[in-house]
């Protein structure tokens, strides 16, 4: 079977009774007009993004207040405003009562060890209403930052939906980071509230978070508090348990403030290929609809739904997940390994659970593949609807995987990411599945796959949007003129949001996302900033120059690892310790995924004329390829040891180049 | 490949993937279990299996990927030795 081909049907009467088909129907009734295919409906939610968002709004109904109109001021993507007459709270929304809701499991905690703990919407509410009112009476409020050292549990939730409930931003960090990189992130926010976890549990072990956090509290010095998320014993670091804030009232006196719909709700990271990571503010409002869209029109979730999304607490997935409260869906958040105590230890918690839709990565699936795992025929999945896939590209040989393996579900690719706290492609609950595809991009976001100059036709470009789209980040933080928030999205095409993935586009509306177009490495779903490397290797005093770059891996077709070149000071050597060494202050400071499959000495780094380093020609080269524009380097030839460098793979890469058939070679038609 | 020689290119192999030159000490004991000193966990299992499966031109069942098989330098190389045994006779 080969990619294009259908691999999974809708249920037509599933597909009538879907929430977009609800929603469409809506839309023809209003607008006069019967749209006959996705596409169609897709082109008008673009062409018209002002009436889609006014309808979704109606029919979504969100607890907002104020004048609906104007829907979006300004045409400028990079400028334009949603709803500046709207005013919300984004925790209400996510915890107001639904018709029957109260009493039922609004989110359910589990973690590796077996524990396991539920809370019904009506006492999430008032826990995170007595938080919220506690954090309020130790002065947090508009405009400060809370961070958070986090697991995947009740107690981040809480702790997130209380701060934000008082109109300051949250970001959290999962507890697998090193030092440098939890300062390198927390550090630029002048946080006033620090909640911290004590431990983490991974495959059995108990990893104290002391030594972590004895470097962390006192290089933040603005924090005021650190409040720890569980019981651990913090010592003199702590200032107070989450579990002790409160009264015990039930936070009945909490007010739910309405903060205006673009006030910063989350500050998320993206680390680049130079300077610090970016702080990405994003906005109540904004976040709150482009999830409501996603959640209720891509997924069909709503109330009796319930999902698990594999996720840290410092991933944009677990934003996502959380959101699903407001759709009515029950979240049920995993923390720990998902292959402890047993390889099928997740699948077993998706069956007892009875998960409807799972969210998980290409890793976990191609893990399960070769683990020689059958849940579907070991477990009742009965529950089980639809598995989305996200953080990296789903490469086609998976899909019959799940449909043999799990069952004949809809295997959904999403993408998007932490830049717009979101997806450009999703699924869709009345379209058929492709293998190697995504069904659809996302309603009134006007994605295109825009070519360079000079490249063939073939479907393949940079993914750009082109409408306003509400969950467009507010800005960065520390960024006040907006000049480094232009540079990363709006600069490299005037008028389009650049998202920095390869896209491909399909006649009948289904995508492909084809990985990263730009330095930015994601390393079997990880996403990592060639800048924190180096920040590292800069105390590593025998190299002269390092660079790092995502290369598919010769040893895994489909999958990508990270190459570490270096130039070595004058005299110095890389040898087998200094390489280990390496290794091991990336995985102490920064963390397991930066570590480099490969570490490659070099005479010399490719050099443009006016002496900036070209990672671009670099990445090209350890492909197997030759840049384009080879004149525009200084030093073109030494682009030929990275070409033919066994432990980068040039065997493999020639003999799998050799293979290929004519204009296919380039590595962004893979799927 | 004799025993010896195997066990030295499987520390290599830990020490590139997973401990960056601290696997001899994280092994402590061949017959310790790597799983309870977190040597590896199920994912590094996975990964293992697949790499010697390449290094020894073996294909290893994945119904054989148990404790009692994997969970030890000794047992690894047990199972090794007793599969290229098989192979052989």
């Amino acid at each position: 079977m080969s990619d294009g081909t259908v691999i999974h049907q809708p249920d037509p009467r599933r597909a009538a009774a879907s929430q977009m088909a609800s929603f469409q129907r809506l839309c023809e009734d209003r607008v006069g007009r019967r749209f006959g295919s996705w596409p169609e409906f897709h082109r008008w939610s673009v062409e018209c993004f002002r009436d889609f968002w006014r309808l979704f709004l109606e029919w979504a109904d969100p607890a907002v207040e104020g004048d609906r109109d104007p829907v979006c001021e300004g045409q400028d993507i990079e400028t334009a405003a949603f709803f500046p007459r709207l005013r919300l709270n984004h925790s209400w929304n996510l915890l107001r009562p639904g018709p029957g809701q109260e009493e039922e499991t609004a989110l359910i905690a589990r973690d590796e060890t077996g524990r396991r703990v539920t809370w019904t919407r009506r006492r999430l509410r008032k826990r995170v209403a007595e938080v919220a009112q506690a954090l309020r009476a130790r002065g947090v409020g508009p405009g400060d930052r809370v961070v958070a050292i986090a697991r995947n549990d009740e107690a981040a939730v809480v702790a997130s939906l209380a701060a934000t409930a008082l109109g300051a931003a949250w970001s959290s960090i999962g507890p697998d980071q090193g030092v440098d990189a939890v300062l390198s992130r927390f550090r630029q926010l002048d946080p006033k509230v620090l909640f911290a976890t004590g431990h983490r549990f991974y495959q059995g072990q108990r990893v104290d978070l002391l030594p972590l956090l004895r470097e962390v509290v006192p290089a933040l010095p603005t924090v005021e508090r650190v409040l720890s998320l569980d019981a651990s014993d913090l010592g003199s670091l702590a200032s107070g348990r989450l579990e002790d804030l409160g009264d015990g009232a039930g936070g009945e006196a909490f007010d739910w403030p309405r903060f205006p719909f673009s006030h910063p709700l989350y500050v998320m990271f993206s680390s680049g290929t130079t300077g610090v990571p970016k702080c990405i503010l994003h906005g109540a409002g904004g976040s709150l609809l482009e999830h409501l869209k996603e959640h209720r029109l891509h997924s069909d979730m709503g109330p009796g739904d319930r999902l698990l999304f594999t996720t840290s607490a410092g991933w944009m997935m677990w934003n996502w997940q959380v959101s699903a409260l407001a759709s009515g869906t029950t979240v049920v958040a995993y923390d720990g390994s998902p292959t402890w105590p047993t390889p099928d230890a997740l699948w077993r918690v998706v069956a007892e659970e009875k998960v409807t839709v799972f969210g998980t990565s290409p890793a976990f699936l191609q893990f399960c593949r070769e683990s020689g795992l059958e849940p579907g025929r070991s477990l009742d999945l009965s529950a089980l609807r639809t598995i989305q896939s996200t953080g990296s590209v789903l490469h086609g040989d998976l899909y019959p995987w799940v449909r043999e393996a799990v069952g004949d579900l809809p295997l959904h690719s999403i993408s998007g990411g932490t830049d717009i706290l979101g997806c450009f492609v999703l699924g869709h609950p009345m379209l058929p599945v492709r293998q190697g595809r995504s069904p659809c991009v996302s309603l009134a976001m006007d994605v295109r796959s825009l070519r360079a100059p000079g490249v063939p036709e073939d479907g393949v470009g940079e993914l750009v949007c082109g409408t306003p789209f509400p969950s467009r980040p507010v800005g960065f933080h520390g960024d006040p003129d907006g000049t480094r928030f232009h540079a990363a999205y709006f600069a490299q095409n005037p008028g389009f949001w650049t998202h920095g993935d390869f896209l491909r586009l399909f006649p009948d509306g289904s995508a492909a996302v084809l990985g990263r177009s730009d330095g930015v490495m994601n390393i079997r779903g990880v996403r990592i900033g060639p800048a924190e490397i180096y920040a590292i290797l800069r105390d590593v005093l025998e190299i002269r120059q390092a660079m790092a770059l995502e290369q598919q891996a010769p040893e895994d077709p489909g999958g990508t690892r990270l190459v570490l070149l270096v130039q070595m000071q004058p005299g110095q050597v890389l040898d087998r310790p200094l390489t280990l060494r390496i290794k091991r202050e990336l995985s102490r400071r920064a963390s397991r995924v930066h570590v480099p499959a490969v570490v490659v000495e070099v005479p010399d780094l490719p050099v443009t004329h006016n002496g900036k380093v070209s990672e671009k020609a670099a990445r090209e080269a350890i492909h197997g390829r030759l840049p384009a524009n080879l004149q525009a380097l200084r030093n073109p030839e030494c682009l030929d040891l990275l070409r033919e460098h066994p432990d980068l793979g040039g065997r493999f890469l020639r003999a799998s180049r050799d293979a290929q058939v004519e204009g296919t070679h380039d590595h962004r038609t893979r799927q | 490949m004799d025993r010896g020689a195997l066990r030295q290119r499987i520390i290599d192999w830990l020490d590139d993937q997973y401990h960056f030159g601290e696997a001899e000490q994280k092994i402590g004991d061949d017959d310790a279990s790597f799983l309870d000193r977190g040597v590896l966990d199920s994912l590094g299992f996975v990964a293992l299996i697949v790499w010697l499966e390449d290094l020894l031109h073996l294909a290893i069942d994945r119904r054989n990927i148990s404790r009692e098989n994997f969970d030890s330098m000794n047992k690894i190389l047990d199972y090794v030795e007793r599969r290229l045994a098989g192979e052989r006779s």
